[in-house]
């Protein structure tokens, strides 16, 4: 065992102290910050489902691009097939309008085309499709939660 | 003759018990005495004793950080007033704002002025800014300044973003909307600072809740710090940057020494580089009454053109926020219009890499500019290059300020100002 070196001023009894107070601190402090920021997220959503029910099929007319206002999404009949489109553009979260063949969103300018892919602007991704599917009341049921590629139908 | 009454009642209470417990020296009446008061009232300390003549020349910071101290102080009062009506809830907050415009009492010039003070206060403090990176005042030994000062712009951009989002108008969503969105690209943590942001995935109660908590506590408190210790800052780095500041005195401060050649009052001695080192004491004068005098006569300056503004001009509220259409062009006050510039070309590089990488530049400024040539001097010569880096910067920014206000319409596709824009294309 060594003796602390005669002209260093920090004893062996210090030295543990300091380390121990330090440590202490140091995690009393992480502590803290951990649980609040762990506070700040929240564990209960009071948010709509992500699932609804558009309706009957033959309530969309052949052809049409319909705008569901309530849940900000297009849906889309082509013969006896169901698709629905997401309004959201996928940049900064505007509500794209439907236009002539495609979809243009206000805020920044981006365009998509009738299957949802960017033609211009700053959008980097395609706009999302939901899944949708005939519940057993023979409603159509969009799931907002389950996005899909853009050539998966539901055919009635 | 006599003093006037007003004058003789406060002489009589200075002289009571609790007046002189409260007011340890009565109105000076010697330098001493002046001095006596800067440092023993908790306000003006904050303040040198004594200031240099120069500092009291508008020329020299244009009083702009006054500016944005007072606008700050305006901003409190009239805030917490709002505060009183306002209550942070989607279905009533919009309801507050028409009942603050056509019902309450004053309710249409106090949101005037709370509005027109936080333009002006983003305003002053970009120019403020400037006028510190011209003068080259940022330099040793006040780089700490800087740091906070950098701090102080953003908490006021901050500041005046969670603000227009609480009327709960069309502005006040989409900017919700557009604003989180932007922290979802922001690398790692994106999606996560979203939800925590808007505690949830929508914009709605909760999101609205949160940037009320931020607004009226927890970015005014942090700011309301930070501003004293950035006044006190300057008095403790040496007064203003003045070009014939002699650097062995910056050196002693950077070394924790006390200058050991005082021969001065007790009042006038503080640590490092106070005023008065190296300098003539011809060269100074009392704060009390020349700079408190200037100081009062710039808030009433501020003051008399919020009024003014506040007024003669109405602050906007747009319609009921409408989650299915954005307004059309949706756009930002003027000052986040440069970025929603450069959002509208990418959203990662406009709008998370470049103001991420203009604010490192700012921060990290006076650790690499190191030069103490020009310091305290507008323009100077020996610092053409920084000032011409920093002004194509400014430049820049103006004009895609200019471009967002002006030259974008509808769908922001490019339109001429003078010429009737193309009608929005509005169907669904």
């Amino acid at each position: 065992m060594n003796p602390p070196t005669p002209n260093s001023d920090v004893t062996r009894r210090g030295f543990i102290a300091l380390a121990c107070g330090w440590t202490a601190g140091a995690f009393a402090g992480l502590a803290a910050g951990i649980g609040a920021v762990r506070f700040l997220v929240p564990n209960v959503l009071y948010e709509p489902d992500q699932r609804f029910k558009a309706g009957r099929p033959e309530d969309y007319p052949d052809g049409a691009i319909t705008f569901l206002e309530d849940q900000r999404v297009f849906l889309i009949r082509r013969g006896n097939t169901f698709r629905c489109l997401s309004s959201t553009c996928t940049h900064l979260g505007c509500t794209v309008n439907h236009s002539g063949e495609g979809f243009h969103c206000p805020c920044h300018g981006s365009t998509f085309d009738s299957q949802g892919k960017v033609t211009s602007g700053p959008a980097p991704r395609a706009l999302t499709w939901y899944l949708v599917t005939l519940s057993k009341d023979e409603r159509l049921l969009v799931d907002k939660g389950q996005p899909v590629e853009s050539d998966k139908y539901l055919v009635v | 003759m006599k003093p006037p009454l007003p004058v003789r009642l406060w002489q009589w209470f200075e002289q009571t018990t609790p007046g002189r417990a409260i007011f340890r020296v009565g109105v000076p009446r010697s330098n001493l005495a002046r001095a006596q008061a800067m440092v023993s009232s908790f306000l003006l300390h904050l303040q040198p004793a004594k200031v240099q003549k120069r500092t009291l020349q508008p020329a020299t910071t244009l009083g702009l950080g006054l500016i944005s101290l007072f606008l700050f102080a305006i901003l409190t009062v009239t805030g917490v007033l709002l505060m009183f009506y306002y209550v942070p809830s989607t279905e009533r907050a919009y309801n507050g704002m028409k009942d603050l415009e056509f019902v309450v009492s004053a309710g249409l010039l106090i949101r005037n002025m709370h509005r027109w003070s936080a333009h002006l206060m983003v305003l002053a403090v970009i120019l403020h800014l400037c006028r510190v990176f011209y003068t080259g005042a940022y330099k040793r030994p006040r780089e700490f300044n800087w740091l906070l000062g950098v701090g102080l712009f953003l908490l006021t951009l901050g500041l005046s973003f969670t603000g227009y989002l609480l009327p709960w108008d069309q502005l006040a969503f989409w900017a919700i909307t557009v604003g989180t969105n932007i922290a979802s690209y922001a690398p790692v943590v994106g999606p996560k600072l979203k939800y925590l942001l808007l505690g949830g995935n929508v914009v709605g109660q909760e999101a609205l809740i949160r940037f009320y908590a931020l607004h009226v506590i927890v970015l005014p408190a942090v700011a309301g710090f930070m501003i004293a210790v950035h006044i006190w800052r300057v008095r403790k780095d040496g007064g203003l940057a003045r070009p014939d500041e002699p650097l062995e005195a910056v050196e002693q401060l950077d070394a924790g020494q006390l200058p050991t050649n005082k021969s001065y009052g007790l009042m006038e001695l503080a640590k490092g580089t106070s005023p008065q080192v190296g300098v003539d004491p011809e060269d100074l004068v009392s704060s009390w009454p020349h700079l408190l005098f200037r100081e009062l006569l710039v808030f009433l300056a501020v003051l008399a053109l919020v009024l003014s503004l506040a007024v003669f001009w109405d602050a906007p509220l747009e319609q009921f926020a409408n989650p299915i259409h954005p307004p059309n062009p949706a756009k930002a006050p003027w000052y986040f219009l440069g970025l929603q510039e450069l959002v509208s070309y990418s959203a990662f590089w406009g709008g998370v890499v470049v103001p991420g990488l203009l604010v490192a530049l700012l921060a990290l400024l006076p650790f690499f500019d190191r030069g103490r040539a020009g310091v305290g001097r507008w323009f100077a010569r020996e610092r053409a290059v920084a000032n011409t880096i920093f002004s194509v910067c400014l430049l820049v920014m103006v004009v895609l300020t200019i471009i967002g206000t002006v030259f974008r319409g509808p769908n922001w596709s490019w339109q001429v100002p003078w010429k009737e824009p193309p009608a929005a294309r509005e169907e669904h």
